[in-house]
């Protein structure tokens, strides 16, 4: 009798621990999605009721709050507005970090390491602490009034960050690679272009994602740093919303669930990004 | 294509460290295939580098036909080179990868997809010219490297270990596509290994690197049969040379009781210097195996070790006196392990070297 035999029997019947540790993993599995979905379901089902409905716990079902949102609020310009902010400081974090990034891991220049500390120290300093002298700073430079101020205080809390990514991501790509866009007669500016910024892009992507979650979901800055109505946010129109005497929950779930979508779509598109390396086969 | 100069090119990483290339001077003419082989650390590499313009030449000059490179950027030294992880575009095909250069510098697209045709058919990479270079086989991207650097028409090729990442099989075989095919290109080629079999196969002329300094520059047979100091000598041939240090007698060294007859010029050099020792070296073909109760015998080796190569064996064993040689003997009846050769030293075949520096005596 082969070994062949033997293994092919093991190989369909797996042990018996085995099996009841993913039957285990399944359940675990299960209980975390019930736990993640719930507040989902619940958005949900509380914005297909009208106030009374849900006060008075009563079944039924309208769609009365989505249309008093749309209706009651300017929610269409506040999710535009927005988009704005997240497009404008997105593009500058992924211009800067991707830039600044390439210089410190390909053209090590004196001092390089120190600059790179500095802005990683930079992570660590928490956004309360310096949001008054920002706010001083920016008024003062008569920012606050449009979407700019919230724009540059997003990008510069986003840029250490990225900017660490990106290095990481940058000092992966062997100097080989470099060194033949050199030899081939490219400028160290077009090898960034022409080589390195196309073979990063799942690095731009998990960029893109990570800063597009956290400041499309972000109250504060947008509270403090857009003073004028119509260029608010969606989330400080939601906040805004919950700021009366009454609060209507059906309509805030409404809006809370259309301030989710554009979140959980991003991710989703991108999540194959996220995991993916484009540099394989890039030497032996 | 161009002659190259190295005029006392010279690199140092830090004022405090010994340099990584210490004033090289050497000449390479139009249309040689130029090999710089060393261990690690030896500046071969550095130099190469330096040639390319990727690497900084604190002293000394740089000449690609004529003309001092020593401060202009690799785009205008009218070179190519091949790197050692072959350095592929991973994010284009690989008839984009070979016109890369090309369209760069703005040449018309239909000349640059007849020179990429003509170089994929020169090196059999018609069928994957639009693959990636991570769906191709190790020698197939070494293939499209190469081709990178063949279709830009330079006046020289610069090689950095492009073989190493291969098979041995595979490595043989493109060794000679390699060296044919420069032949045929006639293009002036300067190639760094550390493999002396490579060196000594496919280059014109072999340049010896060692801490930094050239140590010998010559036709592969030369530095074979006159290497100029002790390490070239023990650096080029395979199985190394055997080298010893022996006391110097009257009309030779001493050895295992004997002596060995040395040289007329090198016994007067020697003694011109004043030396007591001197370094013997003995390429294991001088050896030649005899029965232990010969007359010519000069020593006895205890056999530790065989290796059978199918024509030729190599014997590793000890003298009596505690020397290590290597011998090669027919391959068809070699001895035994464990077993006692007697060995007949061919005075014509041996080197002499100062113990102290290793230069030739």
């Amino acid at each position: 009798m082969s070994s062949s035999t033997a293994e092919v029997a093991s190989g369909t019947r797996p042990p018996g621990g085995h099996r009841l540790g993913r039957g285990l993993l399944l359940v675990v599995m299960c209980l975390v999605a019930v736990v993640m979905l719930y507040p989902f379901w619940f958005m949900i089902r509380t914005s297909l009721q009208t106030q009374e409905q849900f006060q008075s716990g009563s079944r039924g079902f309208s769609v009365s709050s989505w249309s008093k949102l749309f209706h009651d609020l300017p929610a269409t310009q506040q999710m535009l507005n927005s988009a704005i902010i997240c497009t404008c400081a997105i593009l500058i974090i992924l211009a800067l970090s991707a830039t600044a990034g390439f210089a410190f891991a390909k053209l090590q220049y004196r001092a390089s390491t120190f600059v790179l500390l500095g802005i990683v120290a930079a992570m660590l300093v928490p956004m309360q602490s310096i949001i008054i002298p920002e706010y001083v700073n920016l008024s003062r430079l008569h920012l606050i009034t449009s979407y700019a101020g919230a724009v540059l205080v997003y990008a510069a809390l986003g840029i250490p960050f990225a900017t660490f990514l990106m290095t990481t991501y940058y000092r992966g790509l062997p100097d080989e690679l470099v060194e033949a866009g050199v030899v081939d007669g490219l400028s160290y500016v077009q090898v960034f272009a022409r080589l390195a910024l196309p073979l990063s892009v799942p690095a731009l992507v998990t960029v893109t994602v990570l800063q597009f979650i956290q400041i499309w979901d972000d109250l504060l800055i947008g509270l403090l740093f857009v003073q004028n109505p119509d260029q608010r946010p969606i989330t400080v129109g939601l906040a805004a919303l919950s700021a009366g005497r009454v609060t209507d929950i059906p309509v805030l779930m409404a809006g809370s669930l259309l301030s989710a979508i554009p979140a959980i779509l991003v991710f989703l598109f991108f999540q194959r990004h996220l995991v993916s390396g484009l540099t394989l086969g890039i030497s032996k | 294509m161009a002659s190259i100069s190295f005029q006392g090119a010279t690199r140092r990483y830090a004022a405090d460290h010994p340099a990584a290339l210490d004033d090289l001077s050497l000449d390479i003419a139009d249309g040689e295939f130029c090999v710089l082989v060393g261990p690690s650390g030896s500046g071969k590499s550095t130099a190469l580098r330096m040639l390319a313009g990727l690497e900084a030449c604190d002293a000394g000059r740089i000449h690609i036909g004529g003309r001092d490179v020593k401060n202009l950027p690799p785009k205008q030294r009218d070179i190519a080179m091949v790197f050692q992880n072959y350095a592929l575009y991973p994010h284009m095909t690989v008839a984009q990868n070979m016109g890369f250069a090309l369209r760069i510098s703005k040449m018309p697209k239909d000349e640059v997809a007849q020179r990429v045709a003509q170089a994929a058919e020169l090196l059999d990479l018609e069928p994957y010219l639009d693959r990636r270079p991570k769906q191709l086989s190790g020698g197939q991207r070494q293939r499209v490297a190469m081709g990178r650097a063949i279709v830009r028409e330079p006046q020289v090729f610069l090689m950095d270990e492009p073989l190493s990442n291969l098979d041995a099989k595979l490595r043989v075989q493109t060794r000679t596509q390699i060296a044919s095919l420069q032949r045929r290109l006639g293009v002036t080629t300067v190639y760094v290994t550390h493999d002396q079999v490579e060196a000594m196969t496919m280059g014109d002329r072999v340049a010896v690197l060692r801490d930094g300094v050239l140590q010998q520059c010559g036709a592969p047979r030369e530095l074979y049969e006159r290497p100029a100091n002790a390490f070239v000598a023990g650096f080029i041939g395979s199985p190394a040379m055997n080298l010893l240090e022996l006391p110097l007698a009257d009309v030779g060294a001493s050895f295992e009781g004997g002596v060995v007859p040395l040289p007329r010029d090198s016994l007067a050099s020697a003694t011109q210097l004043g030396l007591r020792t001197v370094t013997v070296g003995i390429r294991p073909e001088a050896l030649r195996v005899a029965a232990t109760d010969d007359p010519t015998t000069t020593v006895s080796l205890e056999i530790v070790l065989v290796e059978e190569l199918g024509a030729d064996a190599y014997l590793y064993g000890t003298t009596p006196g505690g020397h290590r040689l290597t011998v090669r003997v027919d391959g068809r009846r070699p001895p035994a392990r464990g077993s006692q050769v007697g060995l007949v030293v061919v005075p014509e075949e041996l080197h002499v070297f100062a113990t102290e520096g290793g230069q030739r005596l």
